[in-house]
């Protein structure tokens, strides 16, 4: 075991019944990492997570944890932690007891006990709230003490179902910045699973795309952003205009269409995200058909011969109407030069 | 709702009225009953019933009976409702169903049934004999056992449904939660299931227990003169006696004993919840 297979998944085969929900995954996680399983509903991340804690057995393949082999210890008996996307916090009983819940089945008492439970929820900012029941708690709080009672378990791997999903816009912003603070502060190994890009990229070291069970891409959060190497991964991370290539032209709704600039002979496939879409000259045309207002710049939505294309200029210049022509170009030097296609 | 209570009592009325002249009249004279000798008001009624060992043999019978019915009952539906409840919505409605099939039919009809599977010639006794594990027939029916068997298939879907109920509102993670956080089974049921299922088992047990206690068909046809409970000895007290002051008093036993299960089962379910 060397610390950058810290947890290893080797032909992990998660099945449902018949059906195969994450077909022979391998995946290697290294000590302290703090990486985001990204993919869209129903692409596997929740189950590949479920099968990290044990509360779901896999078909076959194994999964070694700090050189173990875990893959038949049963859920109460692996070092790992969950976050739970509902948080599951017992309503029964208060925060305290909650965060105490996990301690006291280890057999921990007494002052040890009390010293635990209050350093978790000191970390997590709720030592004045240690007798309020979950009901008495905003989502944000009920999403920390859930954090707490995984954390003062002192897991080997902290996994977290959706942390953000529940939370207001202006919560998730201080609940990204409050994980990522108690993940590098313990150096516990976070696992989260997201299927919001933006998430994913502020917060991970290391972001694994997964599509129907299988995994698109690894990388870190600039790899990903920048150099997508296939159309879904490209999609997903908001290049929005993605196109086949054929030869040295790409593929449309209306034929096989050249643009400017030559293509490697290598790429399948080109993508532009609206910001890289040149406005206002070039040699295609498009009519305006949709203008949207976000601040900073302005994104249209063009009928081209293209087809639909996105496209997005600083807000300060002059808006156009719809139905208004305008020039455009999609310039190849700017374009994510795409490894694989077809999963549009 | 209403602009003035005079209209809302105006509306309950008729049914109040009714209920008093058929249901609550009649309870206070047939219960004031066991307080009355000639004149005056005594507890003699009672003494006298527990001073008789038959009585007090079928009281505490009653009691045992109801009691051990209630607990399998509980043991049985938790089991048998935590697996549906984990069941794909298409097969938990259908087994569902399933539960609550006896209900619809006539506890008369269901409990005959027991005869042609208990009985000397039934199915049970022929399988033992053919086989050789018995040489003669084994009597089950008029034996306690009879009873306590014909009472639990009557009031066990009382306590699955319940406990269903129960189970569906607990948190949907809770128990994969406790799972992780080092819970085995057993502790997963004591410390996470149990707390926040005990409404339903409070409300499913007072259920299952006044229903075993208070039931008449089934310990009439399957337990007889053999195996008397309270219900069944108040009928017989009142057919063959005229004995109406003994069925009073066995009335308001059964009604007390009803209540006091109930305070009972919540009783035990605070003081765990306290913890």
């Amino acid at each position: 075991m060397s610390d950058s297979r810290f947890l290893s998944l080797e032909k992990l085969t998660l099945s449902y019944g018949k059906n195969v929900a994450v077909p022979e995954m391998d995946l290697d996680i290294g000590k302290g990492e703090l990486v985001a399983l990204l993919g869209p509903s129903g692409c596997g991340k929740t189950t590949t997570m479920r099968a990290i804690a044990g509360l779901m057995e896999p078909s076959s393949g194994a999964i070694v944890l700090d050189g173990v082999n875990i893959t038949r210890v049963p859920a109460n008996k692996r070092p790992v932690g969950l976050v739970f996307q509902s948080y599951a916090l017992f309503p029964h009983l208060n925060v305290y007891e909650n965060v105490a819940f996990g301690l006291k089945l280890m057999g921990v008492r007494g002052a040890e006990l009390d010293t635990r439970v209050n350093d978790g929820l000191k970390t997590v900012g709720l030592s004045n709230f240690a007798s309020r029941k979950p009901a008495e708690l905003s989502g944000g709080q009920q999403q920390r003490v859930s954090l707490a009672r995984s954390m003062v378990m002192e897991p080997k791997v902290l996994l977290l179902d959706e942390p953000l999903s529940n939370l207001d816009a202006r919560l998730r912003l201080e609940m990204r910045t409050e994980l990522q603070r108690v993940q590098k502060e313990s150096g516990v190994t976070m696992i989260f699973v997201t299927h919001d890009q933006v998430e994913a990229l502020a917060m991970a070291d290391r972001i694994i795309v997964m599509l129907d069970g299988k995994i698109e891409q690894i990388g870190t959060p600039e790899e990903i952003y920048n150099n997508p190497v296939s159309d879904f991964v490209a999609d997903f991370v908001g290049f929005e205009n993605v196109f086949e290539r054929v030869d040295d032209k790409i593929k449309t709704a209306n034929g096989d269409i050249a643009i400017n600039g030559t293509i490697d002979p290598a790429t399948k496939g080109l993508a532009w995200r609206p910001s890289m879409v040149t406005l206002g000259e070039g040699p295609f045309e498009g009519t305006v058909r949709g203008t949207s207002f976000a601040g900073g710049t302005r994104e249209y939505l063009l009928d081209t011969p293209l087809g639909q294309i996105k496209a997005e200029c600083a807000a300060s210049l002059p808006a156009h109407d719809f139905g208004a022509v305008l020039n455009f170009d999609l310039p190849v030097a700017k374009a994510a030069q795409l490894a694989r296609t077809g999963n549009l | 709702m209403f602009q003035n209570r005079a209209e809302a009592i105006a509306l309950v009325l008729p049914a109040a009225i009714f209920a008093g002249a058929v249901f609550l009249v009649p309870v206070v004279i047939l219960l004031s009953e066991g307080f009355r000798t000639g004149d005056s008001w005594t507890l003699q009624a009672y003494v006298d019933f527990f001073s008789q060992s038959l009585n007090q043999a079928v009281f505490l019978r009653t009691l045992k009976l109801a009691a051990m019915v209630t607990a399998v009952a509980a043991v049985i539906g938790y089991a048998a409702a935590f697996a549906i409840v984990n069941l794909p919505p298409k097969g938990k409605g259908r087994i569902t169903g399933l539960v609550v099939l006896p209900l619809m039919i006539s506890p008369v009809a269901r409990t005959y049934a027991w005869i042609v599977i208990l009985g000397r010639t039934g199915i049970v006794n022929k399988a033992l004999v053919s086989v050789g594990l018995s040489d003669e027939p084994i009597r089950f029916l008029f034996t306690e056992t009879a009873v306590f068997i014909g009472l639990l298939q009557l009031f066990l879907p009382l306590m699955i449904i319940s406990l269903i109920s129960a189970l569906e509102n607990m948190p949907r993670d809770a128990v994969p939660a406790a799972r992780v956080l080092g819970a085995n089974w057993l502790q997963v049921f004591t410390k996470v299931i149990l707390p926040l299922t005990k409404e339903g088992l409070v409300i499913g047990g007072t259920l299952v227990f006044t229903g075993s206690m208070t039931a008449y068909i089934t310990p009439a046809i399957l337990g007889g003169s053999k195996v008397l409970m309270l219900e069944t000895l108040l009928y017989q007290r009142v057919t063959m006696a005229n004995d109406f002051v003994s069925a009073s008093v066995i009335a308001l036993i059964l009604i007390v004993m009803a209540f006091a299960a109930n305070l009972l089962l919540k009783r035990l379910a605070t003081a765990r919840n306290k913890r």
